[in-house]
């Protein structure tokens, strides 16, 4: 769109314009001179003019001034009286003067038309440049993909972009003059008078609506507007934003329901917890109490027929006994199993070395007697329940005495393992009868027992209870042995935030 | 005897018959036993303490001790034990909760309620006499019980 303008042309070289002016002085006197020979009069003061106009009005006013005073100086010499001379008689002055004025006006005249010429050159140029912005920004608007139009306030669409025929299905010519609620059958979640005012208030209006696409499917949208107003404060138009958030407010519901099902599933875990709990309590009241009974009378019927029973009788009556202590034994430890899973763990940061101490003095009358050298190595903290860990601890110590209880010389270690960055691992480590590693995944299971119980007494619930408590830490247990070469048994938990880790 | 004219009244209240006969002869062992009122339910306790329905003509007074079962008929120990403590003219009884359960729960609310003692009955039979012997010597012979309780 390039125009090319004589004007700017000439402005870079001074030579050209004033050139022109010269020359067309000079053609202009030439014609003038010649006309004269031929007889022709008085036609010098309009080819003097008709030079001043063309210098004028292609050259500007600084050449044009240059031709008014050659033309009026060549008027003066050559065509008022007396001739070839610079001298004007009084009777020729007015006639000179009135050429010499007529001739400033004239360029005066040529040079304000030229100067508006210009402006509005210069504006229309100032608008072909704000027409082509104003087209690139739309072409911008069409170029992204969200769902852009423009409504007046009667809600006739004006402009419609690429984003919004994508979504909606419409093309911008089916679309602009048409009614948007109408278009997209726009489902409001509140009045539309409130939606109104709102906009009218503060000049844009935000929430969810339901719109339909041009092939009858329907669309969630988060739409944002925002209200134009002229220059007077009228609102002219609403520009609409829109964001398709039809599978967003799937996945919600989804997530909703997801939820629901949960928070259903949790009330009934919590009431076959409920129901476990009572048959705990039943257990631990109920079944205790015939068992209490029949150790009471099988003690009363001893005490009171011990001189009348033979050996054999009496050994009946002390087998009775140990079975029930047994059974209440049993009874007690599968009750403290079960609390575990039951209860909350409820977890700080323990320190490992204070609860191996514990755990050692709680155990201390299994080892009186023994010979056992402890190597008891560093330990970390530990991120637990307390009280659980510590049972943990007192199950694994004690199985290690228990175990070592053939050798003369009992060695039992308990330290760190190599663990890596995430994880500590702890192990206690014994060189007692061991085990045959191909019943391993039997150790950690209720009532599994690897032992005869005339060789080392026991429930068979110490290693699943050590289990559980770690698991419910996020740990791992696991074991190594050797028949009679001694065992160690592992857990791991997840290290602590912010522990140092050596390996 | 000097010591049997201190012997305060035991209030035992206990549903099974069994349990009551063990801490009976346990008792007995140790001639405690003359002064043992059982009670089956958490109802006839209370008839006991309040002399009313079949304990409506007894003499008055209040046990020295009452040794309190939690898993009762019709009214159950915690229950009895609330009654008891909220009462103007019975929380003095000493309370002796006796019972199979180890549940902190309970133990916790029986603590909670201002029980005096919880035992919880042991399985083995010599422990049980013991604790049994324990408690009637401390809470009948050893303990002054408050005033109104009734003393032989």
């Amino acid at each position: 769109m390039v125009r090319p303008n004589l004007q700017l042309q000439f402005a870079h070289s001074p030579v050209l314009p004033y050139g022109l002016g010269g020359t067309s002085f000079a053609i202009a006197l030439g014609l003038a001179l010649l006309a004269e020979r031929y007889g022709f009069r008085n036609v010098e003061v309009p080819l003097f003019l008709f030079a001043i106009t063309l210098t004028v009005w292609y050259a500007g006013s600084g050449p044009a001034i240059l031709a008014v005073v050659l033309s009026s100086s060549a008027f003066d010499y050559f065509f008022t009286e007396p001739r070839y001379s610079f001298y004007v008689t009084r009777s020729e002055l007015p006639n000179y003067a009135v050429f010499v004025l007529f001739a400033l006006l004239l360029t005066w005249f040529a040079t304000v038309r030229r100067r508006i010429e210009a402006d509005l050159l210069q504006a229309r140029d100032k608008l072909e440049i704000e027409v082509k912005e104003r087209t690139q920004q739309a072409s911008l608007l069409n170029l992204t993909h969200d769902t852009i139009f423009v409504r007046d306030m009667s809600d006739v669409i004006t402009y419609w972009n690429r984003g919004a025929q994508e979504l909606y299905g419409w093309t911008a010519e089916d679309a602009i003059g048409k009614n948007s609620q109408q278009l997209l059958q726009t489902v409001f979640p509140v009045a539309i008078d409130d939606i109104r005012a709102e906009l009218l208030r503060t000049d844009r209006w935000e929430g969810e609506l339901k719109k339909t696409r041009a092939d009858g499917t329907h669309v969630v949208v988060a739409s944002r507007w925002s209200l134009r107003r002229d220059e007077q404060g009228r609102a002219v138009a609403i520009l609409d934003t829109n964001n398709d958030i039809t599978e967003r407010k799937r996945r919600e519901q989804e997530i909703e329901s997801l939820n629901q099902e949960l928070a259903k599933r949790s009330t009934e875990l919590e009431s076959t917890n409920k129901e476990l709990e009572a048959f705990a309590y039943s257990v631990s009241h109920d079944l205790r109490a015939p068992l209490r009974h029949m150790a009471g009378y099988t003690e009363l019927l001893q005490k009171k027929e011990s001189s009348g029973l033979d050996q054999k009788s009496n050994h009946y009556i002390l087998m009775m006994l140990e079975s029930a202590k047994r059974m209440g034994n049993l009874i007690d430890d599968l009750l403290a199993f079960s609390r575990i899973g039951r209860s909350e763990t409820q977890k700080t940061m323990v320190s490992l070395e204070q609860l191996v101490r514990e755990a050692l003095a709680e155990v201390r009358q299994d080892t009186e007697g023994r010979n056992i050298v402890w190597t008891i190595g560093a330990l970390p903290d530990f991120y637990g329940d307390r009280s659980m860990v510590r049972l943990v601890l007192v199950n694994l110590i004690s199985n290690a005495i228990k175990f070592t209880r053939t050798r003369a010389h009992a060695e039992i270690e308990i330290g760190c393992a190599n663990g890596d960055k995430d994880t500590l691992v702890v192990f206690v480590r014994d060189n007692g009868v061991g085990f045959d590693m191909k019943y391993v995944n039997k150790l950690f299971g209720v009532f599994q027992r690897l032992h005869q119980s005339d060789e080392f007494e026991g429930t068979g619930i110490g290693l699943a209870t050590v289990q559980r408590i770690i698991h419910r830490h996020g740990g791992k247990v696991w074991a190594e042995g050797m028949v009679d070469s001694g065992a160690t048994f592992y857990f791991s938990a997840p290290r602590p935030e912010g522990q140092i880790w050596r390996a | 005897m000097e010591s049997m004219n201190k012997l305060g009244r035991i209030l035992m209240v206990e549903d099974d018959p069994k349990d009551v006969e063990l801490t009976l002869t346990a008792l007995e062992e140790y001639n405690l036993a003359n002064e043992v009122v059982v009670t089956r339910d958490g109802e006839q306790a209370l008839d006991y303490l309040h002399c009313r329905g079949e304990y409506k003509t007894r003499s008055g007074g209040n046990p020295a001790v009452m040794l309190l079962d939690l898993k009762l008929p019709k009214v159950d120990g915690l229950e009895v034990l609330k009654q008891i403590k909220s009462d103007g003219e019975l929380r003095m009884i000493p309370v002796v909760v006796l019972t199979s359960s180890k549940e902190e729960k309970d133990m916790v609310a029986s603590y909670k309620l201002g029980v005096n003692a919880y035992v919880v009955k042991p399985v083995d039979f010599h422990e049980f006499v013991n604790a049994i012997k324990e408690l009637g010597v401390f809470w009948a012979v050893i303990n002054e019980p408050p005033p109104g309780s009734v003393r032989k």
